[in-house]
């Protein structure tokens, strides 16, 4: 056994409704569903303690002062991104994001630069 | 004086103290018979394993430990599985020693740790990374798995300012954690030390030792682990944690802990001879517990029993052996001897402070843990002391060996608290 790296294996951490969502987006392109399926790995990531917010938590929610996200927590969530939407963000990117819809609109900006299969 | 007040145990014979106990006192091993990497063909066919704690892929989200146990999800992310093993002992020595984890922060608190990182953990990131070319690594890849994981989680997750440090010497390693924390003690720096040693239980943290026909390739789990005896052939490897809280005997005192046992003195030695062979007259090892006796001022005819080192390697287990005889037996000394790895295997990193941690649980129950599987001595322990079953005999002061790659040797000297 190795470790996931695909898409598929990457999927299988995320809770069903998060799994249908990302279909729906491969399927068609929902902007709503490629959002669900960002707040899943957030809800994946975030400390325990503070996992209570995310229901709570707006477009202007920042990940770091008011989720309570650290920069490591930053860090793999993007990897884990990386693999699942086959994108990469830099170094240089990963700081301009501060809120979680700087997130989101980031990730769509990303997957509609990929290259065509 | 540093003292022992706290023992959390993740061994392959029980994952509490109250098994261990009874493990050591009926001399029940931890052997199971294992298919590494699922291969028929390797010779290696039994392991001390660890039993209610699952790792089948290097992946955190599929491992699993005993319920009992509170593992948070954003400390297991950075973990080895031998982390998790430690994070589940620490949690128990806390407990023994009536301590909360708060108690550890704050400054007073030190942490010396001893694991060889992870051999699982390393061998699928940097595949990950060279299937990548380089371009892409997990995030806590490094933290998870060098040498050191074990000291960056847990300073974290305890919030311990005080000293923190991992101990590097093979096996060796914990003895050496555990030493330098009685220096700690002793030197005043520290009030108190959390003392960790663990390591994995997997194909990548035991064949490897296979390639240097260290391993055993007995099948029976009831004689595969034999120290001492003629037809060893090789150490059983294991995992697991040991976790040990030292403090300043006036500490103990004044919080009203009841110590396991006061560490008297500790000492070292080198063989200066081979990289992995231990030198054929034990003369390291003998320099060693010379030392460690001297530090403690006392006479070899003074020590009840010694905790061998004794892996069920021949080379290694003659060396010992005559080590023994050169520092008891020729001052006419003939303390109690047995190796408990019979019952554990071989923890590597974990060993030294999984064994001081059974000599203090000896002290405290008052018995000798017994030389099992022994059936004919090697010929080289003629004249020593090897009881073949464990003994009601209460110990007052005991030493315990260790001997690590390279010639590493270090001891430590127990004494039951007054």
């Amino acid at each position: 056994m190795t470790l996931p790296t695909s898409p598929e294996q990457k999927l299988r951490s995320l809770p069903a409704p998060a799994r249908a969502a990302y279909q729906r987006f491969k399927d068609n392109g929902d902007p709503a569903a490629l959002d669900e399926v960002i707040m899943a790995i957030l809800a994946d990531f975030i400390p325990r303690a503070q996992a209570g917010l995310l229901a709570t938590a707006t477009g202007e929610s920042r990940l770091i002062e008011d989720l309570g996200f650290d920069s490591l927590a930053i860090t793999e969530v993007v990897f884990f991104t990386e693999d699942l939407f086959g994108i990469s963000i830099g170094n240089q990117e990963l700081v301009q994001i501060r809120t979680l819809d700087e997130l989101r609109q980031f990730v769509r900006k990303k997957i509609s630069e990929r290259p065509a299969a | 004086m540093p003292v022992i007040t706290g023992l959390g145990f993740i061994t392959s014979i029980g994952n509490d103290r109250a098994a261990v106990l009874r493990s050591l006192r009926e001399l029940r091993h931890g052997f199971e018979p294992v298919r590494f990497f699922d291969n028929p063909n390797i010779a290696v066919k039994v392991a001390g394993t660890v039993k209610g704690f699952e790792f089948p892929t290097p992946s955190w989200r599929d491992w699993r430990w005993p319920e009992r146990f509170t593992v948070d999800r954003e400390l297991v992310r950075g973990l080895a599985p031998h982390g998790v093993y430690a994070v589940c002992a620490v949690e128990q020595a806390l407990s023994d020693a009536g301590l909360t984890a708060a108690e550890l922060a704050g400054g007073g608190t030190g942490l010396f740790c001893a694991s060889a990182g992870s051999p699982l953990l390393m061998g699928h990131f940097m595949q990950q990374m060279n299937e990548a070319r380089g371009e892409r690594g997990n995030p806590l890849g490094i933290v998870s798995s060098i040498a050191g994981t074990l000291n960056f989680n847990l300073a974290a997750h305890y919030k311990i300012s005080g000293a923190v440090c991992g101990f590097v010497s093979a096996c060796a390693s914990s003895s050496h954690a555990l030493g330098y924390a009685m220096d700690e003690i002793r030197l005043g720096r520290q009030q108190r030390m959390l003392v960790v040693g663990a390591e994995d239980m997997t194909a990548e943290s035991i064949v490897p030792f296979a390639g240097m026909r260290a391993l055993s390739t007995n099948p029976d789990p009831a004689t595969a682990s034999r120290p001492f005896d003629r037809k060893r052939d090789g150490f059983v490897g294991t995992g697991g944690a040991v976790a040990l809280i030292v403090e300043s005997a006036e500490l103990a005192r004044a919080r009203g802990a009841k110590p396991y046992a006061e560490l008297v003195g500790w000492g070292q030695a080198g063989d200066g001879h081979s990289v992995a062979i231990s030198h054929p007259e034990g003369a390291g090892l003998r320099e060693a517990m010379r030392r460690t006796l001297a530090d403690a001022g006392v006479a070899p005819g003074a020590v009840n029993y010694v905790n061998a080192h004794a892996t069920s390697t021949p080379a290694g287990d003659r060396s010992e052996a005559l080590a023994l005889q050169a520092v008891f037996t020729a001052a006419g000394a003939r303390p109690r001897i047995s190796s408990t790895k019979a019952l554990t295997g071989h923890g590597l990193s974990l060993a030294g402070a999984m064994e001081a941690a059974f000599c203090a649980l000896a002290i405290r129950e008052g018995f000798i843990p017994g030389a099992a599987h022994l059936t004919e001595p090697d010929a080289a322990c003629d004249g020593l002391d090897l009881p073949r079953t464990s003994l009601d005999e209460a110990p007052a002061l005991v030493l315990n060996n260790s001997s690590g790659f390279g010639g590493s040797n270090v001891c430590h000297l127990l004494r039951r608290a007054v």
